[in-house]
């Protein structure tokens, strides 16, 4: 009989603890433990804020030297006022200029959220390219028979004209006929904000169609064609700098956010974790002293 | 003139092939850091209805 309540004590010991537990009444030892754990977690934060604030550096630089590429790709189109064909059938493409990487806030969700907002207009006549895989996770779910093709393996480097290029070519071989086209892209604006934005492309059909194209010497339909296929890849290149200039800064702001939330809870925790300390001691000590008290 | 376009290139691969070859005509000291604007890992998968569909190696030029 004596052996089996020394068997039973530590389990019902055990039981008490847990039930404590399960009050909210957090042992000493887990909160330290948390503590522990919260504490590596803002140190991992910071130095992704870090890094990332080295590469917006960076990015930005690269940016500013590739916006010309974007800005003189878009005046021809500009100047030339092309206007989709309203009757035929349109084909759409939507490029979608994402990356691999996440935590940085609400940077690729923003992009998809437009491409859906596009696909549910027009389901049947539109396809995706996406470009980084977070777009096409997001996409994949519920417009997946949509998606023409996926590139990965973007947004561990900074995006170079060779890759831009890889992509503008794949956009053009990949037997999809478009006759319209847009590519969403988050637009840098500052450290602290970016704007999801698109940029129109056209195929060569619809193109030599607008009437405006006479404001242009000598074209025709070779040098059209490969200055459409250049001004995809210059449009993409720089649509890519853009997207990761604005995705480091993200990251950067949302690193800064989250090592912040970091530090409120290491302060309370600290809090709670000296108060129970504090009631451990307080409870030990009354022990003692009513121990004292029944001895006398 | 445009025999590269009969042999079945793009504007953009025929641009970069000769990009290239201009980069590997660089003074030894400048083709380092030239070389840094070549490389490239983009990989691609075509989708075949809400399906990604593999598909063989990429040719490494482009």
């Amino acid at each position: 009989m004596m052996q089996r309540t020394q068997l039973l004590l530590p389990l019902a010991m055990e039981a008490t603890v847990l039930a404590q537990q399960q009050r909210g009444m957090a042992t000493l030892k887990m909160i330290s433990m948390r503590l522990k754990s919260v504490k590596n977690i803002q140190k991992i934060t910071q130095s992704m804020k870090m890094v990332s604030a080295a590469k917006y550096a960076r990015a930005e630089r690269d940016l500013k030297a590739a916006r010309p590429y974007g800005v003189g790709a878009q005046q021809f189109f500009e100047k030339t006022e092309i206007q989709a064909d309203e009757k035929a059938e349109p084909k759409k493409l939507l490029i979608a200029v994402t990356s691999d990487r996440g935590l940085c806030g609400a940077v690729h969700t923003g992009v998809a959220r437009l491409i859906r907002g596009e696909l549910a207009q027009d389901e049947a006549n539109t396809k995706v390219f996406c470009v980084g895989d977070k777009s096409r996770a997001i996409l994949s779910r519920l417009y997946g028979k949509n998606i023409l093709m996926v590139a990965n393996e973007v947004g561990r480097l900074p995006p170079t004209f060779l890759d831009a290029s890889k992509i503008a070519n794949e956009v053009l071989q990949a037997g999809y006929d478009y006759t319209e086209g847009k590519i969403v892209y988050n637009r840098f604006k500052s450290v602290v904000s970016y704007q999801c934005s698109t940029l129109p492309i056209y195929s060569g059909a619809t193109v030599e169609k607008s009437e405006k194209l006479a404001v242009y010497d000598s074209l025709d339909s070779d040098v059209v064609k490969s200055y459409l296929e250049f001004s995809l890849a210059s449009l993409i290149f720089y649509t890519m700098k853009e997207g990761a200039c604005s995705e480091q800064s993200s990251r950067m702001t949302a690193m800064d956010n989250a090592s912040k939330n970091a530090g409120e809870m290491i302060d309370k925790l600290t809090l709670t974790f000296n108060r129970t300390r504090q009631a451990v001691i307080t409870r030990e000590l009354i022990e003692i002293i009513s121990g004292a008290a029944a001895l006398t | 003139m445009k025999i590269w376009r009969d042999a079945g290139l793009t504007y953009i691969q025929y641009s970069n092939i000769a990009a290239r070859v201009v980069r590997e005509a660089l003074r030894a000291e400048l083709r380092a850091d030239a070389a840094k604007r070549d490389i490239s890992h983009v990989q691609f998968t075509p989708w075949v209805n809400g399906k990604p569909k593999p598909r063989k190696k990429q040719e490494s030029d482009s």
